[in-house]
């Protein structure tokens, strides 16, 4: 009885990996050199008996076991700590830059997977033609370009040379077309476009590259099944055949590499914040791993760890939706 | 005799690779009569799947039919003629691929795999699969396809069908999945069915329990078989005639009887010795010497006399074709060695061969390339 038990028993499981993210980022963000107060203080000369009062009043006196489980405590009740720096708590900063990340690494995957299934087919059904050797080196380029040079280029490129598309920030819909002074739903949509595409593609071109290979070898493979042999010799046409009978079961693969390079492209998602002004999530840890903004890195840290999670687990009961062979766990 | 359901005459297929060119069919001739089964008998490599896949015109690239001519009921599957520039080219008569696909291909001549494991889409429901091949070679719409699906089910002997029409392929043994590829060769109600070595993969219990299910469905449906396998055992218990091939070619074909108790080719002979017989109490099976050459470069003059027991100096230069021998009843009996009389190639003054060392390979850069 599968779906819905293999769920929860998923979601069950991933318990002690979050456990274990917090308690890795918990210790090394307190071993991690630098004294917050002194930091804070940014240098004033100040008594220790101030110092003293300070860490008092944060705990950081107190032993690192009961500091992490007086943060546990608050962290399950959606109380990630409060950013010295910035004066709010970490959790509103969080769900704040929350949005554009999001945004930025799911269109970045819509891109890759648009591009990289329709070209990786095509690639695998002209084997060896002009075609794939084509899409062979967009793929070698793709990967072996870091992202942020990618996103510099198109920058150059189409908002400083051609000046078609802006070179930074992100329009987010759920504002309103009011807030940015637009006509209407239609011009909001569009300048959401407008502004997402340079950031999409820079992030989603080393996903595409990837996905695209895989498309390819797992379409040639697929193709040259016993089962493709046996539809072509019922007379199904060659269209259905590469659409259903070929295609189903190449995006195996496909699915599991999504899942598992969410935590590429949230990586790649700090790094292309950056370089196009976003305010992300990404740029938020840049700014508080700078400034060394504890709170603010676990707070953040255990979020993206969070997120990756339960990207995986996603992954995961997709594939035994699509792959009938994949048991929940519990045979029949 | 009436018109034969199926011609196959001096059909070739060749594959060009890298290393040179492989006659893995070269020119085959041989007829299929409505309801009968006809086997295609051979050792591995020796061209049967890759004749079977001819008929169907589905030879896989870099394979080619390059000669001879296939009728289907007087249609033209392959055939070529000479062209005004003196190039062989494809006749106008010659059925188009889309005429093959939506005509032929299922619904004329449907194929029954080999490997029941790999030859079912394992993202497809069973009965899924079954309803496809209905629809598309039958017209017949989804409601009236499905019920059909769960009949033709139960009639190859799945139990519960209208449950198991819902299951995937993994949930289904070795013996259910063949089954099931018979079911589908026969929802579609060909003429013709090509039976790949459907028993090969399968158990020996339920090898007998597919062969019987096979027998009770022909004597039904009246479909003819061609039954391609290695097996002279299942040759015995279900064929009417049988064509033996050797590396590309039929070198002997007759009627099962004549076959088993009148054999004339020393190849046959081999392959009907070096299996068990209930007939014939023998201390130890007598294995055919050597094995099989590539069809690459094959040996000079017959193909088998390097590992024939009857070769003398002739074989080594006379190829033979495949010659009427005999009759049975007014069937011909026909083989390719000289030994018989009607070759008249001077075979019994000729030297016995030496035994000498194996040709187990033709060397590339031959006279092939």
């Amino acid at each position: 009885m599968g779906l819905l038990r293999y769920t929860i028993v998923r979601l069950i499981q991933a318990i002690p990996v979050l456990i274990g993210i917090t308690v890795i980022t918990f210790i090394l963000a307190n071993v991690a050199p630098g004294d917050p107060v002194r930091l804070m203080l940014q240098g004033q000369e100040v008594d220790q008996e101030l110092i003293d009062r300070i860490e008092r009043q944060y705990g950081l006196d107190r032993p690192l076991h009961e500091r992490y489980v007086a943060y546990m405590t608050n962290l399950l009740q959606g109380d990630l700590g409060y950013s010295i720096h910035r004066d709010r708590p970490v959790t509103e900063l969080i769900i704040q830059r929350s949005g554009p990340t999001l945004m930025l690494v799911l269109s970045a995957y819509a891109f890759a997977l648009a591009t990289a299934i329709p070209l990786g087919i095509l690639a695998a059904t002209r084997r060896n033609e002009p075609a794939d050797h084509v899409s062979r080196i967009v793929a070698l380029v793709g990967v072996s370009t870091p992202s942020f040079w990618i996103g510099i280029m198109l920058i150059l490129i189409f908002a400083i040379q051609l000046g078609v598309l802006p070179s930074s920030g992100l329009v987010y819909p759920w504002w309103g077309p009011e807030h940015y002074g637009y006509s209407g739903y239609v011009e909001l949509l569009f300048q959401t476009i407008r502004h997402l595409l340079l950031p999409m593609i820079a992030l989603g071109t080393l996903q595409m590259a990837t996905l695209m290979r895989v498309e390819r070898t797992q379409m040639i493979e697929s193709l040259q099944g016993e089962y493709v042999k046996l539809a072509r010799a019922y007379g199904v046409p060659e269209r259905t055949i590469l659409r259903k009978h070929a295609f189903q079961v190449a995006q195996l693969p496909i699915i599991t590499i999504v899942g598992l390079n969410l935590s590429t492209a949230l990586g790649g998602a700090v790094l292309i914040e950056y370089v196009f002004n976003i305010n992300g999530l990404g740029r938020l840890l840049l700014e508080a791993i700078i400034g060394l903004d504890y709170q603010l890195i676990m707070g953040i840290t255990v979020v993206i760890g969070t997120m990756f999670v339960v990207g995986v687990i996603i992954t995961d009961i997709s594939y035994a939706y699509v792959d009938p062979r994949v048991t929940y766990g519990d045979r029949d | 005799m009436a018109e034969p359901l199926l011609r196959v005459d001096n059909l070739k297929t060749q594959f060009f690779t890298d290393a040179g060119t492989v006659r893995a069919v070269d020119g085959i001739s041989f007829e299929v009569h409505e309801g009968e089964i006809v086997g295609l008998v051979g050792e591995s490599g020796a061209g049967k799947s890759v004749a079977s896949m001819s008929l169907l015109r589905l030879v896989e690239s870099p394979g080619e039919i390059v000669g001879g001519e296939i009728t289907y009921r007087g249609e033209t599957i392959f055939g070529l003629e000479e062209g005004p520039d003196g190039e062989l080219r494809e006749r106008d008569d010659m059925l188009s691929n889309e005429e093959m696909r939506d005509r032929i291909r299922g619904n004329e001549i449907a194929v029954i795999f080999q490997d029941p494991m790999e030859s079912l889409n394992p993202v497809f429901t069973v009965g899924g699969q079954l309803r496809e091949f209905i629809e598309l070679n039958r017209g017949l719409g989804e409601d009236e396809a499905r019920e059909e699906s769960v009949e033709m089910l139960r009639e190859v002997g799945i139990p519960d069908p209208a449950e198991r029409y819902h299951e995937y392929p993994h949930q289904f043994s070795g013996g259910m999945r063949q089954r099931v590829l018979i079911a589908m060769a026969l929802a579609c109600e060909p003429n013709l069915i090509i039976a790949d070595e459907p028993t090969t993969a399968l158990d020996v219990t339920v090898e007998g329990q597919i062969l019987e299910l096979v027998d009770d469905l022909q004597a039904k449906y009246g479909t003819s078989f061609i039954w391609v396998t290695h097996d002279m055992g299942v040759v015995a218990e279900i064929c009417d005639r049988v064509n033996v091939m050797y590396l590309g070619e039929i070198i002997e074909q007759a009627p099962v009887d004549e076959l088993f108790h009148d054999t004339k080719h020393p190849y046959t002979t081999a392959l009907l010795n070096s299996m068990p017989r209930p007939d014939r109490t023998v201390e130890e099976l007598e294995p055919i010497r050597g094995v099989m050459p590539e069809a690459i470069n094959p040996p000079s003059g017959c193909r088998f006399h390097p590992r024939c027991p009857d070769a003398r100096e002739v074989c080594k230069r006379v190829h033979p074709g495949n010659e009427v021998v005999d009759r049975a009843d007014g069937t011909p009996h026909r083989a390719a060695c000289v030994k018989h009389d009607v070759f008249d190639v001077g075979y019994d003054e000729s030297v016995p061969l030496e035994e000498e060392p194996q040709v187990t390979a033709g060397t590339p850069g031959g006279e092939d390339r």
